[in-house]
């Protein structure tokens, strides 16, 4: 023990039953220590030190014969109380982190074995009135007390499916536990392990405050730690249950929701169910129709969407819902929204709900050739099956994209005169930017001239006057003249100045990229 | 574990930071019996008190580092004799305990991780023992993509995110996000290091970056790669020169920079680093050799239209089946052969990447088409005694029968000058298209440049 004690005391009183780990230790190394130095060749069966001295207590007489009669009656009692303990007792072996229980479990075990080792080591356990102290498990029966009150709290708040995953998580084995249980337990173990002072950490015997203990003590243990003392538990966990670890069951029957951003666990009462889901749908696409206001439909789209989200509902009503917000988010040129649409598509489609996937996919490489997204293209391609490149809208996204990759203008122009689907719309975000190439790509192969006609033709103008009109936009105008009775372009003379245009275009959707 | 604490203490005697960084590795196909029996020999009431006592009170073995020194070595033990519990029952192979799962596995394997940055920070660790770092981070590495794996589709998603959208990427790489994060700590331990070079940390910079890279391009998001080599340039001026690292950190980095700067476009650059890579790169590491040359190749084709002769290809029978019909397509100008061979090959490209480059060989394999017409126009009669001339003045519908016979497919004089424009604004051809009078005329000398015609 002298070793042991090296260490600077301090527990709190709350931290009590995690401090007895350390007895079953210490105790444990007097057996092991003084015969050999090599603890191994004592080790190498894989005892379970807290379940010999489990062994030692639990049939109280015959194991025990230092322990006297009034303090038997008090700590016989634990294990045939507790019987989910005797998984504990089993002789597994479990790695700590994983085996460091909840609170509640571990405390049970511990305090009674560690009380009754503590005070015969501190040679007082004839002179207690064990009688009188608080029992171990009636510490414990007040924790779980607390923690049910709270949790009942909670359920009474939220829809019964929440609580009820709460109640889980607090019951679980601490597999299941959250990240947060695990953080806790591992951190009480390490400080349970480097506390040796047997006389600190014992709430019916001392007080050995927080100023003993050392600096590293209380750098090793984070504030969590400080707070965790009986009384204050109970504030730290009630107000704000844990966040619940299932998706939540929405109770509010208003069809229409505006849209606003969760900062905080989303509550039920303002979250709508899938059925008033459905009747939302089919009104804003009423709306759309009559009304037209993109605004207030957008805004009502993400409203929607966020109820999907919070309620994990993912089905082929999820994807109608984006499949529609993306079409009209099309329709209007909202990038943005069409975007994060398509990324939850991709998504859903993968997972192997049904829609119109095919549709869609052929958007999503338009789109990532109009944001030129190299590397989300190659992956676009390489979501592709075989079948799906067989269908026809994939088929003409896949050969725009080769065009282009080309610089074959005149395949392009072709496929932009005949998109499937709403694909034109997306095409019409990048047909400038690439009249423009092929104006740059003509001006420096074409000698001396040709008819306006040919680029009105090659480039899919609807007329001439649009094919002047754009050259004259972009300060061309001295490139055209009328000859015989036709207008001529004069490409030869056009030097660098498409040149310049059409990389000032592409560099803009560089720095715009992904929208 | 005493076995394994005396391995430390001659390692750590005699500064051997790759022995050192042996006793934390948890190589279970090969050493599985050795690992067992560490972990049999602790239990984990004990083994805190039993380190304490190797690594503090042992006097008979006393190690020349301090107290301090000794109680970090002392965690990391604790730690990695936790993590072999987790791993050696995630491997099926403790007798008493159901499978946990690989993410717990990771998880222990992070607080190994964690207290081994730790010990540089606060345990005043030398820099000789950084492969101890390298260790935690590889398998760290390997462990959370296990862990992904395994969590797969069991869509037991616990986080609660408040997004609108659920966000398919991080549910999937979870547990190797994370590993990035903590690669990322390692990176920053190393980098922020200000010790005197000779001590510095600095040393395991590489690793760290190739761990680092390694992990965003498993996670496709190889442009957070860019910001690493931001930092990396930013501080070059206090690091060691790059040569004197280990060469296999020189070759997998320049090898990262190269297909970076590859896939953003910049062959140039990345023909530079691929280069090097290749240069550098041991002769037995045909693997890597492969992985090399799978970038190099289309890097080449690009900047220098140059193609891999057979002889380099030879040892390659993986890269022959790659590029090697593609190859022989470029340099007939056999539009439909290279067609067939892209289309062929088409998944395998996908996937390396490589696809949306090699595509445009076919510019290269329509320039040697191109050529053949204009070779097969012959010469004019030369005036007088003067050389011999070439036919510069080539109808348009010459080169639209050869397209048409090589591609196989119909076509439009429209579309053939398209290309044929194409041809002459990438400088593959020099000269000009009269459209009106529908012929090409080519420049005298060099019509195609780098050819030699």
């Amino acid at each position: 023990m002298s070793w042991a004690s090296a260490t600077p005391p301090g527990t709190q009183p709350g931290y009590a039953s995690y401090a007895h780990g350390r007895y079953n230790t210490s105790v444990r190394r007097f057996a092991t220590l003084p015969s050999t130095h090599s603890t191994s060749s004592a080790m190498p069966c894989p005892s379970n030190p807290r379940h010999s001295v489990a062994a030692n207590v639990s049939p109280p007489p015959a194991a025990t014969a230092y322990t006297p009669v009034p303090v038997r009656q008090g700590f016989g009692q634990p294990y045939t109380l507790q019987p989910q303990y005797a998984a504990y007792a089993t002789p597994t072996n479990p790695p700590p982190a994983p085996a460091a229980p909840l609170q509640n479990h571990n405390s049970s075990s511990k305090r009674s074995t560690g009380l009754t080792s503590h005070a015969k080591d501190a040679g007082i356990m004839y002179t207690t009135e064990w009688d009188n102290m608080p029992l171990p498990q009636v510490l414990v029966r007040t924790h779980r007390a607390a923690q049910l009150e709270a949790q009942q709290r909670a359920s009474q708040m939220m829809a019964s499916a929440w609580s009820n995953s709460a109640m889980t998580t607090a019951s679980a084995e601490p597999v299941h536990a959250t990240a947060n249980h695990h953080n806790n337990s591992k951190k009480r173990k390490s400080s349970d392990f480097s506390e040796s002072d047997p006389s600190s950490g014992t709430p019916w015997r001392s007080n050995k405050k927080l100023s003993k203990l050392s600096l590293s003590d209380r750098i090793s243990q984070p504030p969590a730690w400080i707070r965790f003392n009986t009384a204050e538990y109970k504030t730290y966990r009630s107000p704000s249950p844990p966040p619940p670890t299932g998706p939540i069951l929405g109770t509010c029957t208003n069809l229409e929701k505006n849209y606003l951003r969760l900062t905080a666990p989303p509550k039920p009462s303002l979250v709508r169910p899938e059925h008033i889901l459905h009747q939302t749908l089919d009104l804003l696409k009423k709306k759309w129709r009559k009304e037209n206001n993109y605004n207030y439909i957008c805004d009502q789209f993400k409203s929607l969407r966020q109820d999907l989200t919070v309620q994990r509902i993912k089905n082929e009503f999820t994807v109608s819902v984006y499949e529609i917000h993306a079409r009209i988010a099309l329709e209007k040129g909202d990038l943005g929204e069409y975007n994060q649409c398509q990324t939850q598509l991709r998504a859903l489609y993968a997972s192997g709900i049904k829609g119109n996937a095919v549709e869609f996919k052929a958007y999503r490489i338009l789109y990532f050739i109009h944001t030129a997204n190299r590397t989300a293209l190659n992956d676009a391609i390489a979501d592709l099956t075989t079948a799906d490149k067989e269908e026809r809208a994939i088929k003409h996204a896949l050969e725009v994209r080769s065009a282009l990759a080309l610089g074959n203008y005149h395949r392009f122009f072709q496929l932009y005169l005949d998109v499937p689907n709403m694909g034109a719309y997306l095409m019409d975000m990048f047909v400038k930017r690439e009249r423009l190439a092929a104006l740059a790509n003509m001006c420096k192969a074409y000698k001396p001239d040709f008819k306006l006609r040919f680029i009105t033709e090659e480039l899919a103008f609807e007329s001439d006057a649009e094919a002047a009109q754009f050259i004259i936009d972009h300060n061309g105008q001295h490139l055209l003249i009328e000859r015989d009775d036709s207008i001529m372009f004069l490409a030869g003379n056009a030097k660098a100045l498409f040149e310049t245009a059409r990389a000032d275009a592409h560099r803009r959707v560089d720095l715009k990229g992904q929208i | 574990m005493d076995s394994l604490i005396k391995e430390f203490k001659t390692a750590y005697a005699d500064q051997l930071g790759n022995d050192l960084a042996k006793t934390l590795t948890p190589d279970v196909p090969n050493n599985a019996a050795q690992l067992l029996s560490v972990w049999e020999s602790g239990n984990s009431q004990s083994i805190k008190d039993d380190l304490k006592f190797l690594f503090v009170r042992d006097k008979s073995a006393r190690l020349n580092m301090s107290s301090d020194e000794a109680v970090g070595w002392q965690e990391i033990y604790y730690s990695y004799w936790k993590a072999l519990g987790e791993i050696l029952a995630a491997e099926g192979l403790r007798k008493s305990r159901v499978k946990t799962s690989w993410t717990s596995v990771y998880e222990a394997w992070k607080e190994l991780t964690s207290q081994i940055i730790r010990g540089y920070t606060n345990h005043e660790f030398e820099n000789w023992t950084i492969p101890c770092l390298y260790i935690a981070g590889k398998y760290m590495r390997l462990y959370a993509m296990r862990a992904d794996a395994e969590r797969g589709n069991n869509g037991d998603d616990m986080v609660t995110n408040f997004q609108d959208d659920f966000d398919p990427e991080t549910e999937k790489h979870k547990s190797l996000e994370d590993c990035a994060r903590q690669l990322n700590r390692i990176f920053n331990l190393c980098l922020s290091d200000r010790a005197p070079l000779a001590e510095s940390r600095k040393w395991g910079i590489y690793y760290a970056i190739n761990l680092l890279f390694k992990t965003y391009f498993k996670l496709n998001s190889a442009a957070l790669s860019k910001n690493v080599l931001r930092v990396l340039s930013a501080g070059r001026g206090d690091m060691p020169d790059f040569e004197s690292f280990p060469k296999s950190q020189q070759v997998t980095f320049k090898y990262y920079e190269g297909v970076l700067a590859f896939l953003e476009e910049n062959y140039e650059e990345a023909e530079k680093h691929l280069t090097l890579a290749w240069l550098l790169c041991h002769k037995g590491a045909t693997r890597n050799m492969e992985l090399i040359l799978t970038y190099l190749i289309p890097c080449h084709l690009l900047t220098t239209h140059t193609l891999p002769s057979e002889k380099l290809l030879a040892p390659f029978p993986r890269l022959q089946a790659l590029f090697l019909k593609l190859a022989t397509a470029i340099k007939k100008g056999d539009l439909r052969g290279f067609h067939q061979a892209l289309q062929e090959g088409e998944e395998e490209f996908v996937k390396r990447r490589i696809y949306l480059t090699l595509e445009r060989g076919r510019d290269i394999a329509l320039r040697n088409l191109l050529r053949k017409v204009f070779i097969a126009g012959g010469f004019l009669e030369g005036a007088g005694g003067e050389a011999q001339v070439r036919r510069t003045r080539i109808p348009v519908s010459e080169f639209a029968a050869a397209i048409r016979m090589s591609g196989g497919q119909d076509i439009d004089t429209d579309e053939v000058e398209c290309l044929l424009a194409n041809m002459i604004y990438k400088n593959l051809m020099k000269g000009y298209i009269a459209h009106e009078r529908g012929f090409v005329v080519l420049s005298k000398n060099g019509a195609f440049p780098g050819t030699g015609v």
